[in-house]
């Protein structure tokens, strides 16, 4: 059977689908965690990975491209202390991985060797991706239309529309996870991402707009769930809305974000900072606040990957750990650290289940999945009202923290308040301020929780990886706003 | 460590015989043979070591005009195969593209030996004296009081070997080498603190800066920040710091790229010949610069890399293209193919006689711009929106450091408003500029 009707063909055992491709069967990979440890680490572990990429982009009204990519290879890690050793190879003979585990060991030179327990195939407790069309099964044919439905519907929103762009990613990614303690465990994660980008025109202005859906669903998503003319429609709206927009206020103002979008406010300003790698080396503002109350009580967030169907869910972290919904910040006073292995045995705090990695070529680190402030009371109008003269924050372009809290946000579309109303359409601002002063600043917590788009990308160290954000409507009393009026 | 692997480009050559069977009209494979090794360094541990030789295979498939790509890690045979038969079936399905297709055999061919792309040393360097290199540059900074807190020092080298063949008998290969310094640095207490970094990336060993010019350039930038005040929002002039005039070029590439042209979301379409900026602007994208680091013989479809003016004292010259962009809008490939786009090579702004120091003194009272953090670039309109850090600039001197600004303006307008370049021209990334002043920004805070 070839790999790809392998990979197709459920009825197979996930662990069997690399045993045939790797052609590594549990006492190679036993051997080779014994050569990591062989200069004395604490700890080793094999990251297999399998990864198939398929895009249909569709420009200038005809499909213009497809590709297909392969990323097969796998990475060594060891672990000595507070050192981490890694080598990786996408050369699958022996010989290859043999020298990679070597150069992870070589981190280490201690005369105290420990041993590898024996390898127990553990099984996943929970799928949140559970799906019924696989995104690889279905024929190109079916792909393309769907594409071409986002691109017509965009198209078709008015003559101002001069152009679209739009896309459909797929991806199944096949990893497992042994290491020294005896854990062997699979997953297969599947994503799917169909995207529209449009650019409306009138007189000489020019602006573009985005929306996409999508995450860990079958393609089945697509005719249940969200029709790809809604994505094409919305990409539309938000260009033809933004020709209309006035050019940002600039200065201190009291800033309203509006739920969903806005969760990439959370994500950037509290998230990365309660990431545990950056408290245990002190660089982030929170090392010292552990257990310390450091806004409204209103205040409640959590990061939870086991969120079924989300982009940033998955059913085991990418150091095989069992995923758990975290609290980071509870009634204003945090709560906890989003964990890898590394950090949670020198911090000798359990672990969450927050070691992602981007692929086999890279270390894992404490990253986010899917963070959200939880919902409050207020009723999003009354907060609404509350504003004599501000700012409403609806579409982000992304977002930026340093450790030191730091943080600045690019608004792409939003809204003037005046007088406790929404009035004329913004665009192009940009939000900044240090998250400890937002923190104390946020007055209301609106009752209307609601999730960003399935689209998101958080890129750390250089290393990307799938998120979701959530948020429900905020009023922060006083922000820098940054625009041209 | 090193080994020869000659068959790479056989590899190469024998799926273009296979694709042409499977019935391909075009074929183009490229194959990345790489090397790395990178240690980073935390309060003079090591904290993670890195080495690794990965490779990577691509290629493009042409039938009936109709395009397909793939990429593998695994280069057996068989998959490629197996790829390569799907990709011809995925670009029947496509539609056709008249524009579509490889590059027409060039006959020019630039020597990758006089672009000085490669050094040796690199590659025999014990990882200890690496480890050493990095430890030694924090050693230095951490030696410094005001600094509290290290994000740790990173040395890596990388060696790649680009090889590239296709059906109109395309055939060639180069290597290149990397290596790179770089520290980042805390100062301040906990809920006030600071933060930068700098680096010293080069092609050969030799001219990489020493751990000592690396340690305390990465202090003085980071000290230099802390107690920040904050300013009123105003229109004032602003300094690009040479850094900063290298990410302003960065967004203008996005803007001349001929890929941002024809899908018109740049808002230089339709500008060729004409004025878009003032007499001070002049810009080249160079990939021919001796060990330089956006050198290279040739780009990823194989057209010969040149230097290529793209603004001449503020009229716009060239879009730079690849052979899709340059057929779409009726121009010449400038080799700037990136994998199925576009990339700069050397792109950087002619410098100009002023020191950055007069360049400061000019300035009665305004911001000099030392780092932005965050997104807000929209190449359709040119509008930029940015957080931003700076020093304030009193009757010409630096009187103080500032945070929790934002700068606004719109690059069509920052070009036409450049006031002083400065001779400060140093290529610490492919995209390089030297000290600038503007006219008039917006700088909004409290």
């Amino acid at each position: 059977m070839n790999l790809d009707e392998m990979m197709k063909d459920k009825r197979i055992p996930q662990s069997l689908v690399f045993e045939d491709h790797f052609q590594l069967n549990k006492d190679d990979l036993y051997n080779v965690l014994s050569i990591a440890l062989s200069k004395g680490g604490d700890f080793s572990e094999i990251f297999l990975e399998y990864k198939n990429y398929n895009l249909i982009h569709m420009e200038e009204d005809i499909i213009k491209e497809t590709a297909e990519s392969i990323s097969l290879g796998l990475g060594i890690r060891v672990l000595s202390g507070e050192k981490t050793g890694y080598g990786y190879t996408n050369d699958l003979s022996f010989d290859k991985i043999k020298k990679a585990a070597l150069t992870a060991a070589s981190i280490t030179a201690s005369p105290s060797l420990k041993t590898v327990s024996s390898l127990i195939s553990s099984k996943i407790e929970h799928d949140y991706y559970s799906l019924l069309i696989p995104p690889q099964t279905e024929s190109l044919e079916k792909k393309i239309s769907l594409v071409k439905r986002t691109y017509s519907a965009a198209q078709n929103s008015g003559e101002k529309i001069k152009k679209v762009k739009a896309s459909l990613q797929d991806q199944i990614q096949y990893l497992t996870i042994v290491n020294s303690e005896g854990l062997m465990i699979s997953d297969v994660r599947p994503m799917i991402r169909l995207s529209c980008v449009a650019i409306a025109e009138e007189r000489e202005k020019r602006e573009f707009g985005f929306f996409g859906s999508g995450g860990r669903v079958g393609m089945e998503y697509f005719s249940e769930e969200l029709k790809p003319e809604e994505i094409g429609s919305k990409a539309a709206e938000e260009a033809l809305h933004l020709l209309e927009a006035v050019e940002a206020p600039a200065g201190e103002m009291p800033v309203i974000l509006a739920p969903g979008h806005s969760g990439v406010l959370i994500h950037e300003a509290v998230g990365h900072l309660l990431e545990a790698d950056f408290n245990r080396k002190k660089t982030s503002i929170f090392w010292d606040k552990m257990g310390k109350r450091v806004g409204s009580p209103q205040i409640n967030i959590y990061d939870d990957p086991t969120i079924p169907h989300f982009r940033g869910s998955y059913n085991i972290d990418d150091e095989g750990t069992i995923p758990q919904k975290t609290p980071l910040i509870e009634k204003g006073t945090v709560k906890g650290l989003l964990q890898d292995r590394l950090s949670a045995k020198l911090m000798k705090r359990p672990l969450t289940g927050h070691g992602r990695r981007q692929d086999y070529t890279h270390i894992p680190l404490p990253r986010m999945s899917n963070t959200y402030i939880d919902q409050g009371e207020y009723n999003p109008e009354e907060i609404i009202k509350s504003v004599e003269r501000g700012f409403y924050a609806q579409k982000y372009q992304g977002g930026q923290v340093e450790d030191s809290g730091k943080f600045t946000f690019s608004v792409s579309s939003g809204y003037l308040v005046e007088e406790g109303k929404l009035t004329a359409p913004v665009k192009q601002a940009t939000l900044i301020g240090s998250n400890i002063d937002i923190l104390e600043k946020i007055e209301m917590v609106g009752s209307d929780l609601k999730f960003g788009l399935q689209t998101g990308t958080c890129g750390k160290e250089g290393q990307e990886a799938p998120v979701t954000d959530g948020c429900p409507t905020i009023k922060i009393a006083k922000m820098t706003v940054g625009g041209l009026k | 460590m090193k080994k020869k692997r000659p068959h790479l480009a056989d590899l190469a050559e024998e799926l273009i015989v296979l694709g042409k069977k499977e019935g391909a009209d075009e074929m183009e494979v490229s194959i990345i043979d790489g090397y790395e090794f990178r240690a980073d360094i935390r309060f003079g541990e090591i904290e993670n070591l890195l080495e690794a030789g990965p490779r990577y295979l691509s290629i493009r498939v042409i039938k009936d005009q109709k395009t397909a790509y793939v990429t593998s890690s695994d280069l057996s045979l068989e998959t490629l195969q197996y790829l390569l038969k799907k990709s011809i079936q995925r670009a029947i399905l496509a539609n056709p593209d008249e524009f579509g297709g490889l590059p027409p055999l060039s006959l020019q061919k630039n020597d990758p030996e006089c672009l000085k792309l490669h050094d040796p040393e690199i590659l025999e360097l014990p990882p200890e004296k690496k480890i050493t290199l990095a430890k030694d540059t924090e050693k230095i900074a951490l030696q410094d009081k005001r600094i509290t807190n290290s994000h740790g020092a990173n040395f890596e080298t990388n060696e790649i070997k680009f090889i590239l063949a296709n059906s109109n008998g395309f055939l060639d290969e180069y290597e290149q080498t990397l290596c790179s310094l770089s520290l980042g640095l805390q100062a301040g207490e906990t809920d006030s603190r600071v933060e930068d970094y700098w680096f010293s990336s080069k092609r050969h060993f030799h001219e990489l800066d020493t751990a000592e010019e690396v340690a305390l350039r990465a202090v003085e930038r980071t000290v230099r920040q802390l107690n920040p005040r904050k300013i009123k929002t105003q229109k004032v002039p602003v300094v690009f710091e040479s850094l900063m005039t290298s990410w302003l070029l960065g967004f203008l590439f996005s803007c001349v790229s001929g890929v941002s042209i024809y899908q018109k979301t740049s808002f230089l379409v339709d500008r060729l010949g004409k004025r878009i900026g003032n007499e001070k602007v002049t810009v080249f994208d160079d990939g021919l610069l001796p060990g330089k680091l956006g050198s290279k013989p040739f780009d990823s479809e194989g057209m010969p890399c040149q230097k290529t003016p793209v603004v001449e004292r503020g009229i716009l010259k060239n879009y730079l293209c690849n052979t899709y962009a340059a057929r779409k809008l009726r121009l010449k490939s400038t080799g700037n193919a990136a994998g199925a786009s576009v990339g700069p090579h050397n792109f950087y702004l002619q410098p100009g006689d002023h020191t950055p120091e007069e360049i400061i003194a000019s300035v009665d009272k305004g911001l000099m711009l030392i780092r932005t953090l965050g997104h807000g670039l929209n190449p359709i309109t040119g509008d930029i929106s940015r957080g931003a850090f700076g020093m304030w600039i009193e009757k010409g001197e630096i009187a103080y450091p500032v945070s929790e600004i934002t700068i606004s303006g719109n690059l069509g307008n920052i070009l036409n408003q450049i006031q002083m370049v400065g001779n400060d021209l140093n290529f610490y990334t492919p995209l390089a500029g030297p000290t600038i002043k503007i006219q008039e920004l917006t700088v909004a805070g409290q």
